[in-house]
């Protein structure tokens, strides 16, 4: 899926006008595109790319790595998606940019630090991104007695698996005291960050061989507590041709049904000021605003209060699109910016419900001493004492 | 031009993050979103603070290298495309809202502030005031608009947004910083006068004289309610009395009219828009009947539209930049002449048979400006931006278009170098002195957006 393999972009590309609409938030209060706010050159601007892109293309200009770079420099966290006003082109931009790195890679200029993440991916010992030995998840599957084939898959995610563990396991006895019946896999990459770095090579290779794991394990429906697992299953591993009959949720989802359905009931209380963070990828990739709202509104004592910029405006917590490996300081910076907003609501917890932003968002707490508990949901909620009822899902 | 050392000295004034001769920026740097051909630019700048772009003035002097300051870059018009290559100094770091003075009613502000940025920050911090914006998308820039004798919303009650600058802090090629209007003398940036006024060398002169670090513009108050009248009118003849007629009644905060071929149903008329405001429903309704009543007089009608039409209008700033997707091409130039109002039939005329004989759908329109003193009659041509032979046929309309107008008696407005041109044979000869002699005084090394504005 490269800019010269898809005759869409070709034909589509020199659409953008370069208006800026992208760079903006709705009401235009300030810039939420990362990107264009800290490289202030146009060419960081999603109309820039597009303009760079356009010139690829049309070869006006030649690649090098200094090009490849301004593509990279992008957390393809969607705003400009967002506020583009041209009809039936704004949807695709995220996707254009991913293209033209996808072309990047094919070409020989996809940024070092960036390629550590096929690199690890795709070593054997490994599959994952971070570079750990690979857990076929068969321990998990011991101390928490999951069977070998169950309805549901919890697909953990290689982030929860590898660097959240306490998200993980929150998950894991979430779902046991729910009485989910559901298992684990040896579970490979879901390939989200490869994707997002356009190192696409392998990556149908990797949806096989998830899906088959799955379809073994009998599940009918697969669960993840990963807003970039649950994008890439539920919208990229489709546009790469995949087809599985199962249904995909995040635990958000989980927890509101069973909420609604009044078999999940909170026996104590949270009593904190929260703010949520929408993760883009839950966000404005998949358009889930409302749902873990109203989760958090539920738990007894909560008080759950908005940062000014939320929902399709939401800023970016700035680890998304290979940025938090190819740019570690500026992606901890803009999470910085996103506590600094979190601030101004008087929360003292910011929770989201992906592991990436969690870890982002820490990251920035502990080196800016921003003095927030960054907190998960499904870390929230399995501090809580519930009741669960009729749960046969 | 030694670019390395010139490199490393712009480096060492802004900072190695914000000085750039790498290609990708340069690529970008060079062209803009309308019909223009690009031109190479050699180095980008942004620089932080009048300090900055005081040393970067020096820098330039000495070197005699060309600076293209810009804004939004959005003119269309290639005013910031670097005609004679050198330093595109964009200018949008520089983007604090200094004051708002909600007694004198003005707003200062550094060069770099978006129109978007300041009607955000009104609508928080002081929602009884309204700024002057374009109809550009909300990346422009407040002083760029203004600097090039924009127009947009108020321009009907109050005239263009140039007329409405109270004051400039400007830098001159001799990189010293110069203070014009009241803020000269005073610490209030509330007036242009009571002093010889020097502002207006700096307006519609795109950046040939100096570079604007900031600017104090009126701000108005914003009323309660506002509210669309569409009018509809299918002889063009009868449209300067009827809308001499209409400013007549001081009811209306703006004026639009549009003239379009497509889609088909709207081939043939001029739709009249007038805004309107009022503390009530009873003084807009009032106001309703009143524009109902002169249209009928006017041998027009009143038309009325869906709310989801009228919401669209009512947006500020419009998504004017819409017409760069007529075509799913990607751009759009328009020549925007400022004509007098018994000019619109014959305007309308040049339009629609210019575009067709390029094989461009009509696309014509009008802004009022100042109570009926003018009018900003634009027609657009959309292109492909992928096709240089579609560009190119843009390109030759709008020049053209430059010409009928001048011929009739209007005067293209923030035309492009070409349409300049035009301009300055048609202009009194003495004038053309006087704008050469103030233009060497200032700028004797030339170095200030060379190629505009240049007397032969």
């Amino acid at each position: 899926m490269t800019l010269k393999s898809e005759q869409d972009w070709k034909d589509i590309v020199h659409r953008c006008f370069r208006c800026g609409y992208c760079k903006f938030t709705y009401d235009y209060s300030d810039f939420n595109c990362p990107s264009y706010k800290k490289f202030r050159f146009e060419t960081y601007s999603t109309g820039g790319r597009l303009w760079l892109i356009y010139g690829l293309i049309s070869d006006e200009i030649s690649w090098s790595q200094d090009v490849a770079n301004v593509l990279y420099a992008c957390s393809t966290c969607g705003n400009c998606s967002e506020n583009c006003r041209f009809d039936k082109f704004n949807d695709l931009l995220v996707d254009i940019i991913e293209a033209a790195r996808a072309e990047a890679v094919e070409k020989g200029f996809c940024p070092e630090k960036q390629k550590a993440l096929i690199e690890r991916t795709e070593n054997p010992e490994m599959y994952n991104p971070y570079g750990e030995q690979n857990s076929d998840n068969e321990n998990l599957k011991k101390e928490y007695n999951l069977p070998d084939k169950a309805e549901w898959v919890y697909y953990i995610g290689c982030t929860s698996n590898y660097r959240q563990k306490n998200l993980r396991d929150a998950t894991l006895r979430f779902l046991k005291k729910a009485n989910i019946d559901f298992t684990l896999i040896d579970e490979h990459c879901c390939c989200s960050p490869v994707m997002r770095t356009g190192q696409i090579n392998s990556v149908k290779d990797f949806i096989s061989y998830n899906i088959a794991q799955i379809n073994h394990a009998g599940a009918s429906k697969v669960i993840t507590s990963c807003a970039g697992c649950y994008r890439t299953l539920k919208k990229d591993w489709l546009k790469y041709g995949a087809d599985y009959a199962f249904q995909i949720y995040h635990t958000v989802e989980l927890l509101n049904e069973l909420l609604d359905e009044g078999k999940l009931k909170f026996q104590s209380e949270y009593n904190k000021t929260v703010t949520y963070h929408d993760p883009c990828h839950l966000g404005r990739h998949m358009g889930i605003y409302e749902v873990p709202r109203e989760v958090y509104k539920q738990i007894p004592g909560i008080k759950l209060v908005e940062m000014k910029r939320n929902r399709e405006n939401a800023w970016c917590c700035g680890a998304g699109g290979g940025v938090k490996i190819g740019y570690l300081e500026w992606s901890v910076e803009v999470s910085k910016e996103r506590l600094e907003e979190a601030k101004k609501t008087g929360a003292s917890v910011i929770s989201s419900v992906c592991p990436f932003c969690r870890t982002n968002l820490s990251d920035a707490n502990d080196k800016f001493d921003m003095n927030f508990e960054v907190i998960d949901l499904i870390e929230i909620i399995d501090k809580l004492d519930f009741e669960i009822t009729d749960t046969r899902h | 031009m030694n670019e390395k050392k010139i490199l490393k000295e712009l480096e060492d004034i802004v900072g190695k993050d914000f000085a750039s001769n790498r290609s990708e920026d340069l690529y970008i740097y060079s062209q803009d979103p309308g019909a223009s051909i690009p031109r190479p630019a050699n180095f980008v700048v942004m620089p932080n603070s009048p300090k900055e772009v005081q040393d970067i003035l020096r820098l330039a002097n000495r070197e005699k290298v060309p600076i293209v300051p810009m804004g939004g870059g959005l003119t269309l018009s290639g005013l910031v495309i670097p005609v004679k290559g050198g330093i595109v100094m964009d200018m949008k770091r520089m983007n604090k809202i200094l004051e708002i003075n909600e007694l004198s009613r003005f707003a200062l502000v550094e060069a770099g502030v978006t129109s978007g940025q300041l009607l955000a920050y009104l609508n928080e911090n002081h929602p009884r005031l309204q700024p002057p914006i374009p109809d550009a998308p909300p990346s422009v820039t407040i002083a760029g608009n203004a600097l090039i004798h924009g127009s947009g919303y108020l321009s009907q009650r109050f005239g263009d947004h140039g007329s409405m600058i109270n004051g400039l802090e400007v830098v001159l090629p001799d990189g010293e910083l110069y203070k014009l209007g009241s803020c000269a003398v005073s610490d209030y940036w509330f007036t242009r006068g009571p002093i010889p006024d020097f502002i207006g060398l700096f307006i519609s002169s795109f950046g040939t004289i100096g570079v604007i670090t900031k600017l104090s513009i009126k701000l108005f108050p914003k009323p309660k309610m506002r509210a669309i009248v569409f009018g509809l009118c299918k002889d063009p003849n009868i449209l300067p009395e009827l809308i001499s007629n209409i400013t007549f009644t001081d009811i209306a905060e703006d004026i639009l009219l549009g003239i379009q071929d497509k889609p088909d149903w709207m081939k043939g008329y001029t739709f009249i828009i007038v805004y309107i405001t009022g503390e009530s429903e009873e003084e807009l309704n009032n106001k309703t009947k009143i524009l109902k009543k002169m249209y009928r007089k006017g041998k027009s009608r009143y038309m009325k539209v869906p709310k989801r039409i009228e919401d669209i209008f009512l947006e500020k700033p419009q998504f004017a930049a819409k017409a760069a997707d007529f075509r799913k091409g990607g751009g759009f130039e328009y020549v925007g002449a400022y004509i007098p109002l018994q000019l619109i039939p014959e305007i309308i005329k040049i339009g629609i048979d210019i575009s067709l004989k390029h094989g461009i759908v009509p696309t014509l329109g009008a802004r009022l400006i100042g109570q009926g003193h003018a009018a900003m009659f634009f027609i657009s041509y959309s292109f492909n931006r992928a096709d240089p032979k579609d560009m190119k046929n843009a390109r030759e309309a709008l020049h053209e278009t430059n010409n009928a107008v001048l011929e009739i008696g209007g005067i293209p407005w923030k035309a492009e170098v070409e349409g300049q041109q035009l301009i300055l044979e048609k202009m009194d000869p003495n004038y053309k002195k006087l704008l050469k002699s103030i233009k060497n005084l200032l700028d004797p090394n030339g170095i200030m957006n060379p190629g505009n504005w240049e007397v032969k």
